[in-house]
């Protein structure tokens, strides 16, 4: 069945997943990955045979993955950037159990962070953990990769990264499909590879020195992903992912372009000899990729002529690579539009939804604070919508760093001294890491006051389910919290005073709809 | 070797307006009448009441870059007018702008709106629609998106029937009122570019 779909690139991976024959897919919402998950749930959702399931984190999901590989299954398992993070132990050393049926790891960089909190580039964790990783740079490319990736998966025994970015897996393109692969499980592990999935540390180290033997088949495997095309021009150019998509059509409307000769990378590790045989050829190269110097670096470390691009100030060190970007480095004009307006244009940030009951919340606390005589308290925030009180005018959380980081750092600070030391987490993000540092917090005896805002969904990403649904305050209970009454309520001053002026752990969840009025 | 010609399409709003919407369905009539088309948007952060904007790249050639560059959209479509003038420079020096006067003052520092007015009517192929009095005549609330729609494909090559049919399989699961209802729209904005501009 070959069929002409609109894709968005994100969605493009999970197209190719289910008809790659997972058996399964996993992840943890997180812009731009999320819709990657979300379209090959809706295909399962009409396929008994398969599942695809949200998790509580991103090492969750992984696990799940991994668990579905041992018994032989393909895999999808999806998440951002930093919920590689999150993630990280799962993947690094899935890296040395190596895996059964085929396993394939969306993520999605978010280069220009439009809505993370920073741009690190997974393909530095791919190499980290001496995994491959694919770069597609169409939404095509998206899903034929993922295709490939999961037969580069089962012939290596490796777990295989694809990496999109924002651009990409927000793009939206028309997309031709392959025949869909019913899923077909390859049994669970063998016997005798039993001691490869104990990573006790003589396994580990066998399996360590058997993971780098793996490295040159692994460059073998993804030769073809990356070539050399030979130009007439002694200027070259290094291409990948957007940088790649960028260039081409660059060259569409300045046929000159065509004449440099390229080095276009499209999965890493790539064979050492590509940039010296590249270098030979060209006096100065562009190095066109999204995010860090990865290949930049690379060429420059081969010291044979000029290096442009972030770390030349040829582009900017950070953000997001635009077309622009590439014809100011190539020395190319810009196109004589129309004048900007000479209106000062106000920004518009994003707010919280009308009647949104975390207003309320927060507004509950911040008179609850100053009615303790502490106007300035410093609070603890964490990730989700519920983070848009940082803003003025409310500017309510004071803190914010990673999922779940909220209740550890007013614990922290609270063993400093500081009172009241507060937190602010959501109900999603506290399934996802809130759970383990209320357990520390309850242990450690602090006074700290925590208020988990819990509007039933996972509200940043568009509504994907909560797991703590209902769930909130018994596991609060559940965590040697003393029972305080009423440990849930509709936000109001009086009801918060309370629980900022406790002198021991104190969990609070504000919800509008748990609560019967 | 003439180089293709490259097209864009900007569209800006806020969010929940539809600006993601009209984008899907400029992208899917392009496709549908044999140009290679792509289509970027930003959102996540920008979901909640923040601006929204939104690109289509069409050519005759095949496209690798979703991404246009200053100066280089044939067309800007913008559901609200302060977040149309944050785009004009996205447009050729020969690119239309048609944008709906309605605002929406959902933060702090919104310019006069004589101002707005005066800054749009200053850019040449500007098309102002009065989007709401356009709602209340054909009683549609949401009209205003479509109608600009309308307006907007007067540019775009494409046929009236591919529009007609990518509308209608769009609203299709809706009902055949509200696919009338936005058919209706789009035609209603259609026939304001004729009365105001005689193209």
């Amino acid at each position: 069945m070959v069929q002409n779909t609109l894709a968005l690139g994100a969605e493009a991976v999970g197209c190719a997943a289910f008809d790659a024959g997972i058996k399964g897919a996993f992840g943890y919402p997180g812009t731009p990955s999320t819709e990657g998950f979300e379209f090959v749930e809706a295909m399962i959702q009409a396929d008994p045979a398969r599942v695809a399931r949200w998790a509580a984190n991103e090492k969750v999901a992984y696990d799940l993955a991994l668990g579905m590989s041992y018994a032989g299954f393909r895999t999808l398992v999806t998440m951002k950037h930093v919920g590689l993070n999150a993630a990280m132990d799962a993947y690094a050393n899935s890296a040395l159990t190596g895996v059964r049926g085929g396993l394939v790891l969306l993520v999605a960089d978010d280069p220009g962070m439009h809505s993370s909190q920073n741009e690190q580039d997974s393909r530095r964790l791919a190499k980290f953990a001496w995994l491959p990783v694919l770069e597609p740079s169409t939404v095509q490319e998206c899903y034929d990769f993922t295709c490939r990736a999961f037969e580069l998966s089962e012939r290596l025994q490796l777990p295989v990264m694809v990496r999109l970015v924002t651009r990409l897996a927000h793009c939206r393109a028309a997309l031709v499909r392959r025949e869909v692969l019913a899923p077909t499980g390859l049994g669970v592990a063998p016997k005798e590879t039993i001691q490869d999935w104990v990573l006790i540390p003589s396994n580990a180290r066998r399996r360590y020195v058997d993971l780098l033997a793996k490295q040159a088949g692994m460059v073998e495997d993804l030769a073809p992903m990356n070539r050399l095309v030979a130009g007439t021009s002694r200027r070259g150019v290094a291409l990948a992912g957007m940088g790649r998509a960028y260039f081409d059509q660059l060259a569409l409307e300045h046929p000159e372009l065509r004449a440099m000769p390229r080095l276009e990378v499209a999965a890493y590790p790539m064979d050492p000899a590509l940039e010296p045989a590249f270098l030979a050829q060209v006096d100065e190269v562009f190095v066109f990729e999204e995010d860090y110097p990865v290949l930049e670096e690379r060429l420059t470390f081969q010291r044979a002529g000029k290096i442009h691009g972030r770390l030349d100030g040829s582009l900017p060190r950070t953000g997001e690579l635009t077309p622009r970007l590439l014809k100011k480095a190539l020395g190319l004009p810009s196109a004589d539009g129309k004048a900007a307006s000479t209106l000062e244009l106000p920004i518009r940030a994003p707010r919280f939804c009308d009647g949104c009951g975390h207003v309320d919340a927060y507004e509950a606390m911040q008179e609850a604070l100053r009615n303790l005589g502490v106007p300035d308290a410093r609070v603890f925030g964490d990730i989700g919508c519920y983070t848009l009180a940082a803003q003025e005018p409310m500017a309510a959380i004071h803190a914010v760093v990673e999922m779940g980081a909220s209740i550890s750092m007013a614990v922290g600070a609270a063993l400093s001294g500081q009172t009241p030391a507060v937190a602010v987490i959501g109900d999603s993000t506290f399934g996802h890491s809130g759970l383990p540092a209320l357990l520390t917090a309850a242990d450690s005896g602090a006074n700290v006051t925590i208020m988990i805002l819990d509007n039933r969904v996972v509200g940043m990403t568009g509504q994907q389910p909560s797991q703590a649904l209902d769930q909130v305050e018994r596991m609060v209970l559940g965590m040697g919290i003393r029972p305080w009454r009423p440990p849930s309520g509709i936000p109001g001053p009086r009801w918060w005073s309370s629980a900022a002026s406790a002198s021991s752990p104190c969990a609070g969840a504000c919800s509008r709809n748990t609560t019967a009025r | 070797m003439s180089a293709p010609r490259i097209h864009g399409i900007v569209l800006s709003g806020v969010g929940g307006q539809g600006v993601l919407s009209l984008a899907q369905i400029a992208l899917e009539a392009l496709r549908r009448s044999g140009l290679h088309a792509l289509q970027s948007e930003i959102h996540g952060m920008s979901q909640r009441g923040g601006s929204v904007h939104a690109q289509v790249c069409f050519s005759e050639s095949p496209l690798t870059s979703p991404i246009i560059d200053e100066g280089c959209a044939d067309l800007l479509i913008a559901l609200e007018p302060l977040e149309a003038l944050r785009y004009v420079a996205m447009l050729r020096m020969d690119g239309h702008l048609v944008v709906s006067e309605e605002p929406q003052v959902n933060m702090e520092g919104y310019p006069p709106l004589d101002d707005v007015y005066a800054a749009l009517k200053a850019v040449r192929g500007a098309h102002l629609v009065d989007t709401e009095d356009l709602a209340r005549r054909l009683n549609h609330r949401q009209a205003g998106g479509m109608a600009l729609l309308g307006m907007a494909s007067t540019f775009l090559p494409v046929s009236l029937e591919v529009w007609h049919d990518v509308i209608s399989q769009r609203f299709e699961a809706k009902g055949a009122r509200i696919t009338e209802k936005n058919l209706e729209a789009f035609e209603a904005g259609r026939g304001l570019v004729q009365d105001t501009v005689g193209v």
